[in-house]
């Protein structure tokens, strides 16, 4: 019965990411097409402007573009299950290979800098919340609420001014330095800087949170009987109201994920860094229909694949969230 | 036996913007081995501070000011909190007022016992542990505690999770158990049993008690001594036979007497007056004489000392002074009379106002199933009359109301008010605006019901601007500080919110707010549950008093036997979403037919106190 649920859940999850997955795709392929701006621009550069009619038409006709929108959808749905995304028009080579290039420092940068938000915000909200209200809390607290209200761009900026330009300490651009692509150190130099900007601009919010979360369920009932026990400071905190705030900070991270990642394109473009920020942006601006669509499918199955695993982790960490359950639980608090 | 607690002196006052609030004022106490001490007092009289500050759970913004704590003779005043950890579930341990809230509820309770044992016998092995958990289970009485183990809290009834939070309670066998009002969030039936429970347990392992409540019947029951507090003082101290044979402070008389059980057929429930005093600057004489009815001119010029009246008998009244001695003090008498009721019997059989007949209302609850929670059940209600609606929670009283009142639209049957079915959409849309004014309702708490953020003559005024009512007496303002007058209020409350009032004050108001649309039914959901016994006294006279200036029909629902018994011309019972049985008030608890009702009455804590104690201390 038990594990037959568990399916059941499974199942419908899986259902539930793959419409997702569509409704997203249908979307931003509709939307892309109805934005002001010409394709070929992006293909054939200025002669694009300088185009017969009729050769225009040859051209839309080779791009697939003269077809109604939905017969040139379901061609693109039938080409993507076939592994084909199509090419993009602004760099004239397949998408698949051209994001596959790139994707590996996105995701290095992003992936790195997520886990720090994620490990690094715990920790200080835990921290802000041991020592409520006295200096170590307000400092952060204070420190927090000032570079939250900074702008990336900004701090990325004066990021590259300090170390990069005037200490000299960091490179200020690229992912590694011409000829040491293998260099594991040089790497790291790389990533030191744009890493430090999306960690500090998204940490004190996350750590905000933690706080909070952590502030109101010390003051819980609960925890009035733990103290009873017998059960110390860190025992009530570690063991019980952080347990009870995991799962609201697992979803909240999860919808943190799109937020870090825009922030990692930002950060990207600034710091010229080889990543897929800067080809979303572009692919965007240019009307580069393919490359478009297989980036923000790609981030949309990202955002949504972290939300449905949050989700299924908080459940397992708290029984209330458990859906077979929840409906119950909210009838009989009605009566 | 020797002392084990003693305190000495003790005050405790709260640092807080508005100045500082002494909420207990120089008390001192002693509880020996084995022996159960309940403290008995109205909400804020500092009963609760009293014990927290002892076990040290107060907030950063309390603090000792005076006095000592004693255990077992060593001071523990100045322990730190590492210490505290230590006789913390060792030495003392707590049972608190709401089970729903106090158990971790990510947890499964075995967990959460689990984790009690473990924290005092860190040696112990898993297996150990286990064992000693389900020892636990079975000593509070759970049912397949293997199971119940490995359930979380919100899987388990109110009754059950205070069960759990006793095992957690008596994990390390402590010596001075705490219980902040453990009954008071739960049924009548259950509030019997765990008291029982309570008492087995504290029996068997021959442990101290302190017992906090503010039902005089609860500690009748459950206590060797009594000590009644008031505005953070003791006010009498003593065996609970003395207090309760011979009690000698005006302030125990006023709780007392304030029993809807011992009401034997008065018109009016007596109401100790006004209310508590704040804190912040306690009055100079004794804090109880604005309030007493039997002051002496010294009571408002100096706090009385503690007298003694036995060697185990004490009370701070001047009444007991010898200057005192020669006045005629005229003791109000306890005992239940038999005075046959003058209780305004309905004329002739009048006109049936409301008429349920065989409402059903099914909650799904998933798929597949789903929880039948009224079944079957009609009544009628007369113009005029007062119907009463009891059974535990649960049963279905409250889906009843909300049926009656629309809220929910009942699965089966009808609802007959006045000849308009109002079950039926199209006749509830013609009748609209009468079903609205005309029926009004009264929720159990006055917290959520009100807006936190409207003023109280906005709150008084909306339903009539909802129902563009033209008020009769000018202006709404006008409408609202009438009515606001009329629940005994004065018109100086119609600018503050409801957070700056009293429980007493806001459910005042919420019937003020129902009453202001002038409605021919009222139905109230509990509506003195979350009182204080001497507010609920207060909250019901208004009750009986506007029922009968203003001849609305009404709907009471609680689960206070006692005070239906008192307030109601006919009752029903609910059990498991049916209605067991109806008849008129008297003759229901003078005859219960249906078996249920014969438990409901029997697990009653009346407090009979002219034999029911000695009695009871034999059987010990």
């Amino acid at each position: 019965m038990n594990s037959k649920r568990r399916i059941e859940g499974l199942a419908q999850r899986v259902l539930f990411f793959l419409a997702s997955v569509f409704v997203l795709s249908v979307l931003v392929f509709y939307v892309s097409r109805l934005a002001p701006g010409d394709p070929l621009v992006s293909y054939y550069g200025d002669r694009a402007e300088k185009m017969s009619p009729e050769e225009r038409e040859w051209a839309e006709d080779k791009l697939g573009l003269n077809a109604p929108i939905h017969v040139q959808y379901i061609c693109w749905l039938q080409n993507a299950f076939r592994g084909d995304f199509g090419i993009s028009y602004k760099y004239k080579m397949d998408v698949k290979e051209l994001v596959g290039g790139r994707i590996g420092n996105t995701l290095l940068l992003g992936g790195i800098g997520f886990v720090l938000i994620f490990v690094l915000a715990l920790a200080l909200g835990v921290c802000c919340a041991w020592h409520e209200e006295r200096l170590a809390d307000r400092m952060i607290c204070r420190i927090g609420t000032i570079t939250s209200c900074i702008p990336e761009f900004w701090l990325s900026l004066a990021g590259i001014l300090i170390f990069a330009v005037t200490l000299r300490w960091l490179p200020s651009s690229g992912a590694y330095s011409i000829g040491k692509e293998n260099d594991l150190g040089d790497r790291v130099r790389h990533l030191i800087l744009p890493l430090s900007v999306i960690v500090i601009s998204h940490l004190w919010y996350y750590a905000y949170m933690v706080r909070n979360k952590l502030l109101e369920e010390v003051r819980a009932e609960y925890v009035l009987l733990a103290r009873m026990k017998g059960l110390n400071k860190r025992q009530v905190l570690f063991g019980h109201c952080l347990r009870n705030v995991m799962p609201a900070y697992f979803s909240l991270m999860a919808l943190a994920v799109p937020h870090v990642l825009g922030g990692t394109y930002i950060v990207e473009t600034v710091f010229s860094y080889p990543g897929i920020g800067t080809l979303t942006y572009e692919s965007a601006r240019y009307q580069d229909y393919n490359l478009l669509m297989l980036l923000s499918l790609f981030t949309g199955i990202i955002v949504i694949f972290c939300n449905v695993s949050a989700q299924m982790v908080s459940e397992r960490i708290d029984p209330r969230l458990r859906m077979d359950d929840q409906r119950r639980y909210e009838e009989v608090d009605r009566l | 036996m020797s002392e084990l607690l003693e305190v000495r002196n003790l005050s405790v006052s709260f640092d807080t913007p508005a100045g500082e609030i002494q909420a207990v004022r120089d008390v001192s106490l002693t509880v020996k081995t084995g022996e159960v001490l309940a403290i008995v007092g109205e909400t804020g009289c500092g009963k609760s501070v009293l014990c927290k500050s002892i076990l040290r759970l107060l907030p950063d913004i309390a603090s000792i000011k005076t006095g000592r704590i004693l255990l077992n003779g060593a001071d523990i005043t100045d322990y730190r909190e590492r210490d505290m950890c230590r006789l913390r579930g060792r030495v003392f341990a707590m049972v608190f007022q709401n089970p729903m809230t106090v158990l971790n509820p990510s947890l499964s309770v075995g967990a959460q016992i689990a984790e009690a044992v473990k924290i005092h016998s860190p040696g112990m092995t898993r297996l150990a542990v286990e064992q000693r958990t389900l020892e636990l289970l079975r000593l509070v009485k759970i049912d397949h505690p293997e199971e119940r183990c490995k359930q979380y809290p919100a899987h388990l009834s109110g009754g059950m999770r205070q069960r759990c939070v006793l095992a957690i309670a008596l994990a390390a066998e402590p010596e001075l158990l705490f219980a902040d009002e453990p009954t008071t969030a739960l049924d009548v039936t259950i509030q019997a049993q765990i008291l029982e429970l309570f008492r087995e347990v504290q029996a068997k392992l021959h442990m101290a008690a302190i017992f906090v409540t503010h039902d005089l019947s609860v500690a009748a029951m459950a206590a060797d001594r009594v000590a009644v507090m008031y505005a953070g003082k003791i006010v009498e101290i003593g065996t609970t036979e003395e207090i309760f044979r011979n009690p000698r402070h005006p302030y125990t008389w006023g709780l007392m007497r304030a029993l809807p059980a011992l009401a034997g057929g008065r018109r009016r429930l007596y109401a100790i007056p006004g209310m508590p005093p704040t804190l912040i600057d306690p009055p100079k004489g004794d804090a109880f004489a604005c309030r007493n009815e039997y002051a002496l001119a010294i009571d408002y010029e100096e706090q009385p000392p503690m007298f003694p009246v036995t060697e185990t008998h004490f009370a701070a009244t001047w009444l007991l002074d010898e200057r005192a001695k020669g006045l005629e003090i005229p003791v109000p008498d306890f005992g239940c009379s038999d005075a046959e009721e003058e209780r305004g019997e309905l004329a002739a059989e009048p006109d049936i106002l409301l008429d349920v007949q065989h409402l059903t209302h099914v909650f799904p609850l998933s798929k597949k199933e789903t929880l039948t929670a009224v079944d079957d059940v009609s009544f009628q209600i007369r113009k005029g009359e007062i119907f009463g609606l009891i059974g535990e929670s649960g049963s279905g009283k409250s889906t009843v109301a909300r049926c009656i009142m629309n809220v929910y639209r009942p699965t089966g049957g009808s609802i007959i008010w006045q000849g308009i079915n109002v079950c039926n959409p199209k006749a509830f849309h013609t009748h609209k605006k009468l079903l609205q004014s005309a029926r009004q309702i009264i929720f159990q708490d006055a917290d959520d019901s009100l807006n936190p953020r409207k003023k109280v003559c906005d709150i008084i005024m909306e339903p009539m601007k909802l129902q563009h009512v033209r008020p009769p007496r000018g202006t709404m303002r006008a409408e609202a500080a009438f009515w606001l007058q009329r629940v005994g209020m004065d018109a100086a409350y119609l600018d503050q919110y409801p957070s700056a009032l009293s429980g007493g004050q806001r459910q005042r108001i919420a019937i003020a707010r129902a009453l202001s649309m002038e409605p021919t039914f009222l139905v109230a959901d509990e509506p003195v549950a979350a009182l204080d016994v001497s507010m609920q006294a207060q909250v019901v006279n208004l009750f009986k008093q506007l029922q009968e200036e203003l001849g609305f029909s009404f709907l009471f629902i609680a689960h206070d036997l006692a005070m239906v018994r008192f307030l109601c011309n006919r009752v029903g019972v609910m059990h498991q979403g049916r209605l067991v049985e109806t008849a008129s008030a008297e003759e229901l608890f003078r005859h219960p037919k249906h078996p249920y009702t014969r438990r409901l009455i029997e697990s009653m804590p009346i407090p009979d106190f002219s034999w029911g104690v000695s009695e009871r201390r034999q059987d010990r």
